[in-house]
């Protein structure tokens, strides 16, 4: 075994570029879940997000310069747009017609899957004149950070760096500030834990639960649009590689808070590069692979195997709030 | 308690309310003038109208017909927000609380102050809130840290984040629906002393409740609602709590149930040595040592979580003991299972009865054969026998007047506390056991219930069953007991005749004093 071959700055560029889009669609699953709305539906969501980013892209790539980057950047205004809009099916599945939000989360899953194949393959055929299943992005351009990415080992962390990363770094910034400090933020906690005593405060609970279904939707197509760019540079439905559901173990993992699911996203993040990284070092065949990419998931089984008994979950998680009953 | 006597301005006026609900008029015609500055009781048995009335003052429930006055002008409350607008506030029996946020945090939900970090962002100020909270504690003697999470302060703190709530909106009109319901004597006590400051610093108090000597206590007027109508409005001082009860229930309240024993037999129920740790390792009961036989009521008294309750837990076999034997009869039970004990002759009334006790969504009938639903006639073959389960409930319904709106089949989470109670108590009688556990019998329910509860307790101690009573009302336990314990920090302090003790002498001992101090 060759260690001095292990590119450990390829693990933590790598590792970054995976966990913060991963850490963006949590948070997005920690509004939902903390107004008290199961959200199994984030593996649609962000591929849904995804579409409609990439859709933007295919059909308005030829109005902007081929250098330009600009339409990247309103790709993930389109996606958040198009997330928070397929989110208002869950919630209005979840919130008005008091369905069951497991149910309602796999069911959008499922759709969503469908629905963006076959409008990726139609609109492929009979608009762009060409039959392929996927829309193909620019790539995205990488970032070398003047100075910071002269830092011993952690300088990695400031080179080649996606914009997404930076993105996602204010958006978060943002859905942390927007939860913990605002009366936006006290009135979702609150609807997650006692919608009773919420609308007894003279708030209306199916409104503040909506925005954050809504909000959850945003949060999670970003996620798809950063996954677009950094795994394919395309959309196709094999975008749906079962990262919205790591992205609830995180979310579980850290408690339903969002520093602690950060450091849940870095470990997968770190997790999964270190694994392909190391592949080479141990000779393993291609077979392998598939199986090293496993390893954020057998992570997380073990942390939550682990760690589990600990966690608190919103107390009013899944319950049908229903303001005619006492 | 002082009165003022000079006339003062109307605050609230109601003119004949009235609001129907499917089957039944909960408020006829009630007519009422609350003064400013006063405390206005509403007493009334379980399903007079009290909590119905209350909730239309607070916009909860629109009236059908009538009007109401908030001084002197009309208003149309058509929803909680509105009743705050006019300075109305409301405790509830439940708290509604979000249990991981701290107090200030819940007392300002919906009503948080802001403030802009650098001109732009907007975000609650929860520092200015917490200062107000703490003055305002102070103010009115209701001591709570603004700090401290709801879930880890006790209720009747609890209690108290509920009235700075209303304080902290200006509420001038406070309703308090049945507040003492959840407290412990001491609590009460201290809540009272609350209620009358509010007086004192000119804020209107309506206060619900069908416990007499609360009223007497603080009041300065009674409104007696029975059966959906107003009966009476009394000055407290001119009347009495024999007086009030008679209108509430519309017949003379016999106060005491006392019948001495007749003949206590041979030992049922035998504990020694009993120690019982909570999950900490903390002794909950500590060298617990009694006897409970035939025709006996052994009566537990001690001030709430002096250990009583774990101590029936432990017999009724939901707690395992650490050390100590409990033998019913010849048999030693410490190694049965809960349905063991069941069958080898103990019956158990808990004192949570919608936890515990019951099943809250399912129909009467099945809770009526919760312990016994596993064996014929209603079940045979593991299928079970429908009809066995109705004849069995309306039997029950019959012989223990257990009020149900659809018999059988109604559903137990829609029935009142004192039914759901009677319920529990018919289905553990009927078991035809030798020992009895009562625990808390009595909480929440209305005077005709329980004196129809007490009675109960009695007869079965007069078919000769042996019957352990645990209860932190001193007045139940000095009405029922043949013999008395009091247990304080776990243990035994004394175990006596009740006719050796008086009602100060058991205090005392609750209090923890012994003869030696």
């Amino acid at each position: 075994m060759n260690f001095a071959a292990i590119n450990y700055s390829a693990i933590i560029v790598d590792g970054l570029s995976f966990a913060l889009p991963l850490l963006i669609i949590a948070i997005g699953g920690i509004y939902s879940e903390r107004s008290g709305i199961v959200n199994l539906a984030l593996e649609g969501l962000l591929g849904f997000g995804a579409f409609t980013g990439a859709l933007f892209v295919a059909s308005t790539v030829s109005l902007f310069a081929v250098t330009s980057d600009v339409p990247m950047y309103l790709s993930f205004v389109l996606a958040a747009l198009g997330g928070a809009i397929f989110a208002m099916l869950h919630a209005a599945l979840c919130i008005k017609f008091m369905a069951n939000q497991v149910i309602s989360g796999v069911v959008i899953n499922i759709l969503s899957v469908a629905l963006t194949g076959f409008l990726t393959s139609t609109i492929n055929a009979n608009i762009f004149g060409q039959a392929s299943e996927r829309f193909m992005l620019q790539t995205s351009p990488r970032w070398d950070i003047p100075y910071l990415m002269e830092i011993p080992i952690l300088g990695a962390a400031f080179t080649r760096v996606y914009p997404f990363i930076f993105i996602i770094l204010i958006v978060a910034a943002f859905a942390w500030y927007l939860l913990y400090k605002t009366r936006f933020g006290l009135h979702v906690r609150a609807a997650g834990d006692n919608p009773q005593a919420l609308d007894a405060a003279g708030i209306n609970v199916a409104r503040v639960r909506f925005t954050a279904v809504a909000i959850s939707g945003a949060l999670a197509g970003i996620g798809g649009m950063s996954f677009a760019y950094s795994i394919s540079t395309n959309f196709s439905p094999a975008i749906y590689m079962g990262f919205g559901f790591l992205a609830i173990a995180a979310l579980i993992f850290g408690n339903w808070r969002i520093v602690p699911t950060f450091a849940a996203c870095l470990i997968f993040g770190l997790t999964r590069s270190a694994a392909f990284q190391l592949l080479p070092v141990f000779d393993a065949g291609a077979a392998v692979i598939d199986l090293a990419m496993t390893a954020p998931f057998v992570v997380t089984l073990l942390l939550l195997a682990i760690f589990g008994k600990k966690n608190k979950m919103p107390r009013a998680l899944g319950e049908i709030y229903d303001k005619s009953k006492r | 308690m002082s009165h003022n006597e000079q006339h003062k301005e109307i605050l609230l006026e109601l003119r004949n309310v009235t609001k129907h609900f499917p089957g039944i008029t909960a408020c006829d015609a009630i007519s009422l003038e609350i003064e400013q500055g006063e405390i206005y009781a509403i007493l009334g048995e379980n399903g007079a109208g009290k909590s119905t009335l209350a909730s239309m003052i607070f916009g909860l429930y629109q009236p059908d017909e009538g009007q109401i006055f908030m001084r002197g002008k009309k208003v149309h409350i058509d929803s909680p927000n509105k009743a705050v607008a006019l300075d109305i506030g409301m405790v509830h029996q439940h708290f509604k609380l979000i249990s991981n946020y701290t107090v200030a945090q819940n007392i300002i939900l919906g009503d948080e102050p802001k403030k802009r970090a650098l001109g732009v962002f907007p975000y609650v100020d929860i520092k200015s809130a917490e200062d107000r909270i703490e003055q305002l504690s102070k103010d009115y003697g209701l001591e709570v840290d603004p700090r401290a999470t709801i879930s880890k302060i006790g209720v009747s703190t609890q209690q108290r984040v509920e009235i700075l709530k209303m304080l902290y909106r200006d509420a001038e009109l406070l309703i308090f629906d049945e507040p003492t319901a959840m407290l412990t004597p001491q609590e009460i006590e201290s809540l009272l002393t609350v209620i009358d400051n509010l007086r004192s610093q000119g804020k209107t108090v309506i206060f619900i409740t069908h416990k007499l000597d609360e009223v007497m206590q603080v009041c300065d007027r009674c409104a007696i609602l029975a059966g959906g109508k107003l009966v009476d409005v009394s000055h407290i001082k001119d009347t009495s709590p024999a007086k009030m009860a008679a209108k509430m229930v519309g017949r003379d309240i016999e106060f005491s149930a006392k019948r001495p024993s007749k003949q206590i037999e041979e030992t049922v129920l035998s504990v020694q040595n009993l120690r019982v740790e909570d999950s900490t390792g903390f002794p909950r009961v500590d060298d617990v040592s009694f006897e409970v036989r035939a025709g006996e009521i052994f009566a537990v008294a001690g001030v709430s979580g002096s250990g009583q309750v774990e101590l029936a837990d432990t017999i009724a076999g939901l707690v395992r003991p650490k050390r100590g034997k409990v033998m019913l009869k010849e048999q030693d039970l410490a190694k049965l299972n809960v349905r063991k004990h069941t069958e080898s002759g103990i019956a158990y009334i808990p004192e949570d009865r919608q936890s515990v006790g019951l099943i809250l969504d399912f129909a009467l009938d099945q809770n009526l054969a919760l312990r016994s639903y596993y064996q014929t006639p209603y079940c045979k073959t593991s299928l079970l026998n429908q009809k066995a389960f109705s004849d069995h409930a309306d039997k029950l319904i019959a012989d223990f007047d257990i009020r149900c709106a659809r018999g059988a089949k109604t559903p137990v989470r829609g029935m009142s506390g004192g039914n759901q109670q009677k319920a529990i108590v018919g289905r553990e009688i009927e078991q035809d056991a030798d020992l009895l556990i009562f625990v808390q019998p009595t909480r929440g329910l209305d005077i005709g219930a329980i004196m129809s509860i007490r009675k109960r307790i009695l007869d079965e101690r007069d078919k000769g069953k042996a019957i352990l009573l645990i209860s932190l009302e001193l007045d139940e336990v000095m009405d029922l007991a043949d013999t008395i314990g009091v247990m304080y920090a776990g243990k035994m302090l004394e175990v006596a005749p009740a006719t050796d003790l008086s009602m100060t002498k058991v205090g005392e001992y609750m209090m923890g004093v012994t003869a030696n101090d």
